[in-house]
């Protein structure tokens, strides 16, 4: 133990010699947290927070369905309704030649007379419901001819993404429905009143029989929705701690290259207690590392108009957590540094190769919009676990027992990764490479 | 010599794997406590792979290797507390002091606190390195960063002392430093078996020399009797030259 101690000093030295390196550690995720988070803050909010897609609306109808449709809309919380530009109401020519010019992306047309042919159509389907028991109306069957369905014109940019056309076509039929549906129930009332005076309708306001609301599924009650911070911040520690296999290899091999592992070889200590110090000292760099990357999300990025990163109430956890990924990524560097044969082969596969897993794990992209084989190959990833270990501290409230099965597979990660090493060192003198 | 030989090496070969040539074969030596013995050889002759396998580094192809007795594929934790070892390179790190290297690998001898402190004093103090304990190693001459290298050797006092080239590229006044050193260390109980290039060097250092090249030793004797025994070359470089060729070597 006193000779692992002494190896340990050696590496801690050997690392806070190298100040600008050691910098360089620290500072460059910190910087990529506050980059990302501000990148990926659009993408984020749009599904989730608050509503960022420009909508022009031409309202030629003035009436009940135009109305109803632009308050939708606003209620909606998805998108931004401009119904004047430059202090007058904007018209089809103007909204179509702001779409077509690429000034915005969406334009809704609502024709004139809408709600009024609306009106007719429905009034002539009650006349010739009541009719069938008897209540005919003559003046409404003889004198409204049917017309066509009312015609509301959407001009999209190319550019549109398909689940924002789908979000607003969606909202216009729900407003459309809901107004469709209420001149049906008032047009009934109003035939009955008629037909049958002796009766007086009851005063009874339409109300819509479903409602929604959202839950996010948590392990304690809590109400947190997730915002780019809370995915950004855990996603790129874990990405930066795995990037801890360039500095490691180098220190690897520089060892091999400059000669001092021909005298470490010959010292009376096992050589894998001394790669264990080196695990030791880039462990506590990693956990340094994601100390700062987190202190980062809570202090420093709120000054950027981003969200605070919550780190929960879930210490423990998060420390656990924190610990066992740093473990798995200074394994890798381990492995990757004893395998590789160069700086530059280290320096190529450990890059690409955190890079794959990155994408591999859901870290860029959101698991749920890869396809169904990648999301069964990001199962294989470590930095799947990981961040799934984070989303459950973060973003689900869960404690210890929650990320135990991460934590299990990322121990049995770095386990394999350090039998590996001691395996190829076993059978691979250094001296031959 | 009667006495028992502290490194006895019996047919010993090494091929590197890929490699269709071995890099020694069917060495047989027998080095005595207290002497100090050369192991010379043009590049390539297999000198570095010997001594290699000698620290416990390489594993033979073939051939046992005893080294105070002890066997040096199962007993090769023990070897290690009892040999002491100075690469031809700077075995040493660059951003470190002086006093920080030699702590470290001290402490991986077993040795630490004042008795070390003292110790790595002692030795800058012999090899005038005293004013320069606590610079960093890059900041070093190469005659200074050789002078540290072979400290880091000597630091556990071992019993055995390797060293592969510890003259190499150095000024004459660190040279005559080192080997003074050296003779003295020697004549205190400690064997020496070195390599080297410079034949002067040896014939003056070594009390017995091997000559060895592609792979096998072509001669081994005292210097003296060498050059006795070919009256016809005035010195050993002479001999060596006969005996390995003006072929030049890879």
């Amino acid at each position: 133990m006193r000779k692992y101690f002494f190896a340990f000093r050696k590496e801690w030295l050997l690392l806070i010699r190298d100040k600008a390196g050691l910098a360089l550690l620290f500072v460059m995720p910190m910087s990529l947290i506050i980059i990302s988070s501000l990148m990926q803050e659009y993408g984020w909010s749009s599904v989730t927070k608050e509503p960022t897609v420009e909508v022009l609306y031409v309202d030629n109808d003035r009436d009940s369905l135009g109305i109803q449709i632009h308050d939708g809309l606003l209620k909606s919380q998805s998108f931004i309704v401009i119904d004047s530009l430059n202090g007058k109401p904007v018209t089809e020519l103007v909204a179509k030649t702001a779409v077509t010019t690429g000034k915005y992306m969406i334009a809704i047309i609502i024709p004139e007379d809408a709600t009024k042919t609306l009106r007719l159509n429905v009034r002539l389907m009650v006349a010739k419901t009541l009719a069938g028991f008897g209540l005919s109306n003559m003046s409404i069957l003889n004198n409204i001819h049917p017309k066509d369905s009312v015609n509301i014109s959407i001009y999209f940019d190319p550019t549109v993404k398909r689940a924002f056309k789908s979000a607003l076509i969606s909202a216009i039929k729900s407003n459309n429905y809901r107004t469709e549906t209420e001149m049906v129930f008032r047009t009934f009332n109003q035939e009955i009143a008629l037909q049958m005076p002796m009766f007086k309708p009851p005063n009874v306001a339409y109300k819509e029989a479903l409602q929604f609301k959202e839950y996010f599924p948590s392990y304690r009650t809590i109400d947190k929705i997730p915002n780019s911070v809370q995915h950004n911040v855990p996603a790129w520690t874990i990405f930066a701690m795995f990037f801890i296999v360039i500095p490691l290899t180098q220190s690897l091999i520089k060892e091999r290259e400059e000669g001092s592992l021909f005298r470490l070889l010959t010292l009376p200590v096992n050589y894998m207690k001394l790669l264990m110090a080196k695990v030791g000292v880039y462990l506590i760099v990693c956990v340094i590392q994601t100390g700062l990357m987190l202190l980062t999300g809570v202090f420093l990025i709120p000054f950027f108009n981003l969200p605070m990163l919550d780190l929960g109430q879930e210490y423990l956890a998060l420390t656990l957590m924190t610990v066992i990924v740093a473990m798995a990524s200074v394994g890798f560097g381990l492995m990757v540094g004893t395998i590789a044969k160069t700086h530059q082969q280290a320096a190529a596969f450990g890059s690409i190769a955190v890079i794959i897993l990155a994408a591999m794990g859901g870290l860029w992209v959101p698991l749920y919009l890869m396809p169904p084989i990648m999301r069964q190959i990001s199962e294989i990833s470590p930095m799947n676990w990981a961040i799934t270990g984070y989303y459950n501290i973060f973003l689900r409230g869960g404690s210890v027992i929650h990320i135990l099965p991460e934590v299990f597979r990322l121990f049995l990660f770095f386990l394999g990764t350090v039998i590996i090493t001691a395996v190829y060192r076993r059978f691979k003198s250094p001296l031959n490479q | 010599m009667a006495e028992k030989p502290i490194i006895e090496i019996r047919d010993l070969s090494k091929t590197y794997k890929g490699g269709d040539v071995p890099a020694i074969k069917s060495v047989s030596l027998e080095i005595y406590p207290n002497e100090i013995f050369g192991l010379l050889g043009p590049n390539g002759a297999g000198k570095t792979t010997t001594i290699s396998i000698l620290c416990g580094l390489l594993h033979p192809s073939q051939g046992d290797v005893y080294i105070d007795g002890l066997n040096i594929l199962s007993d090769l934790n023990q070897i290690k507390q009892i040999i002491g070892v100075v690469p031809q390179d700077i075995a040493l790190y660059p951003t470190l002091t002086a006093r920080e290297n030699l702590t470290f690998f001290g402490n991986m001898y077993g040795l630490s606190g004042k008795n070390l402190r003292n110790r790595i004093m002692e030795y800058m103090e012999i090899f005038s390195l005293e004013k320069y304990a606590n610079r960093i190693l890059s900041k070093f001459s190469g005659g200074m960063k050789r002078r540290v290298n072979l400290i880091a050797g000597l630091l556990h006092k071992p019993k055995i002392l390797f060293l592969d080239e510890p003259t190499v590229g150095i000024d004459v006044q660190s040279r005559i430093v080192i080997l003074n050193y050296l003779k003295e260390i020697n004549k205190k109980g400690t064997t020496i078996i070195y390599t080297s290039h410079y034949m002067e060097e040896a014939e003056h250092l070594c009390s017995r020399v091997a000559i060895m090249d592609r792979g096998t030793i072509i001669s081994e004797g005292k210097p003296k009797e060498l050059v006795a025994e070919h009256p016809e070359f005035k010195n050993l470089e002479n001999i060596f030259i006969h005996l390995t060729g003006k072929e030049l070597r890879d």
